[in-house]
């Protein structure tokens, strides 16, 4: 018995297309999404300003031997701007946290106004504050971020949100409407419904190596497609 | 699902037949899974290379081991300090300080300061300013990156290779003799770790550029020709899931639901 190429090819096309057809076209849709939509919208780039190279006075501050002197578990020392005060940044194994530059007193953690002082300083869309809240679990959408931190949610049709250190005032993260939407279609990208983060997953694995032998058939029936149909018109 | 699935044949071009319609000189389009077939075809025809690399290039990704890939995360952070030497000094500034910084390189303390004369860094007990030599940069990968084979070759890049792309030259190359090839790079200016890369992580790049079309950076997947193409792509999985639905038989599923009864 002959082998009919083209139906074997055709019935693999189609039982492979049967089988992973939703996940090819939710390939397609996520795909384009995020192909469409700049990454750096995504990330938020357009929330925050870049932060201005103001200068510091060192003769006025206190010097950083001094500051690791009385902080012997430093790990890293550098001085920076937080709410228009030197401040220096103590990062230790444990953490970060900061040290007041003119008098030298390490400063307690963020109280909630200046936190959302904090945030405003580096937001640059309407300077509404909608919520505020000290997180102590890190929601979905903080991924491996490690807890606590200030969540500031801005008013604007795109809910943007941004997460502030709560030692240090820094900017951990920002969020908003179609970052949210980019992490969903992550999700549906790589197959990963728990962690969205795990592109090796033995699900995507299967339904990606599927794809190939859909794909590469439906290729070779291609070749059957158009010569054939001019033979039987002429 | 199954009810929709029990269609009449798969039609064939010549079945079309336009007797409902009144005659036109021009053909009418009509929805059909004729013009479905069509859509699929042609975009098919013209786009197929690009999907056939995209689930391959997919399917490879998934297989890389995501560890051994890498490069993702930032460097690893400076190792612990075991307390701070007395002799700490900050150095002569000039003009405006921009930033400074006081960490610990694997040679001793050191200040990174930005101001009139540009970013350098100084020793921070001599004062003296720090050069990253070949043999620094080489102990510095070795340490961040974890390293216990020895060095094959050392060079200096004045701009960033394709392997570290997204990072400041000056900086050196180090390559070290395991198996994956590894290169570990080091700013030449600040002594940080920037990026280490071995041969899966060069791999998994060349099937990314498939993927995301971007033939010269290999990094943006937001450029025109992605998205004329993805779009495309749209059209074939959308008709390609319609036609799912007039290209099965009943009988097809008869290995799961059984015989008709009233054939």
């Amino acid at each position: 018995m002959t082998i009919r190429w083209p139906l074997l090819v055709r019935r693999v096309h189609k039982w492979l297309a049967l089988f992973v057809g939703i996940q090819v076209v939710l390939w397609t849709i996520t795909g384009f999404y995020m192909v469409s939509v700049h990454i750096d919208y995504i990330h938020g780039d357009h929330l925050v300003k870049a932060p201005e190279a103001r200068g510091f006075d060192l003769a006025r501050l206190v010097p950083a031997e001094q500051v690791v002197a009385a902080h012997p578990q430093t790990q890293e020392l550098r001085l920076q701007h937080w709410l228009d005060r030197p401040v220096w940044r103590v990062q230790t194994t444990e953490g970060r946290y900061l040290v007041d530059g003119q008098s030298g007193q390490k400063l307690p953690t963020l109280t909630q106004a200046q936190a959302e002082a904090s945030a405003r300083s580096v937001y640059t869309g309407n300077p509404t504050i909608v919520s505020s809240k000290l997180l102590m679990e890190p929601p979905l959408e903080m991924q491996s971020a490690k807890p606590p931190f200030w969540q500031i949610e801005f008013e604007g049709w795109n809910r943007p949100t941004l997460y502030i250190s709560p030692t240090t005032g820094e900017l951990i993260s920002r969020r908003h409407a179609l970052w949210r939407v980019f992490d969903f279609a992550w999700m549906l990208h790589i197959m990963d419904y728990d962690e969205r983060s795990n592109v090796n997953n033995p699900l995507l694995r299967v339904a990606t190596w599927s794809a190939v032998i859909m794909a590469l058939s439906g290729a070779w029936l291609l070749l059957w497609s158009f010569p054939r149909k001019k033979r039987k018109k002429a | 699902m199954v009810a929709a699935l029990v269609l009449p044949p798969e039609e064939e071009e010549e079945s079309m037949k336009m007797d409902t319609i009144a005659p036109r000189k021009r053909k009418p389009v009509r929805l059909s899974p004729l013009l479905f077939r069509r859509i699929h075809k042609w975009v098919g025809l013209i786009l197929g290379l690009q999907f056939v690399l995209w689930t391959v290039s997919g399917a490879v990704m998934a297989l890389l081991d995501m560890e051994k890939v890498g490069g993702h995360s930032a460097a690893p952070p400076p190792t612990a300090s075991s307390g701070w030497s007395p002799d700490i000094k900050t150095p002569a500034t000039f003009g405006k300080v921009e930033a400074i910084t006081l960490r610990n390189l694997v040679s001793g303390p050191v200040f990174e300061i930005k101001d009139e004369r540009g970013l350098r860094l100084a020793d921070a007990r001599t004062g003296a300013p720090v050069v990253i030599e070949e043999q620094l940069a080489a102990d510095i990968a070795r340490s961040a990156f974890h390293h216990e084979v020895p060095v094959r070759s050392i060079e200096r890049l004045e701009k960033p290779n394709l392997e570290a792309r997204e990072h400041a030259a000056p900086m050196w190359r180090v390559n070290f003799a395991d198996e994956e090839n590894s290169s570990s790079y080091v700013s030449a200016v600040t002594g940080k770790p920037l990026v280490n890369r071995g041969d899966t992580w060069r791999t998994w790049d060349f099937v990314w550029m498939l993927h995301n079309m971007d033939y010269v950076n290999r990094t943006s997947f937001n450029h025109p020709l992605i998205i004329f193409v993805g779009f495309g792509a749209l059209w074939l999985s959308f008709t390609g899931f319609y036609l799912l639905f007039k290209s099965f038989r009943r009988r097809e599923f008869n290995w799961v639901l059984g015989k008709e009864k009233f054939e």
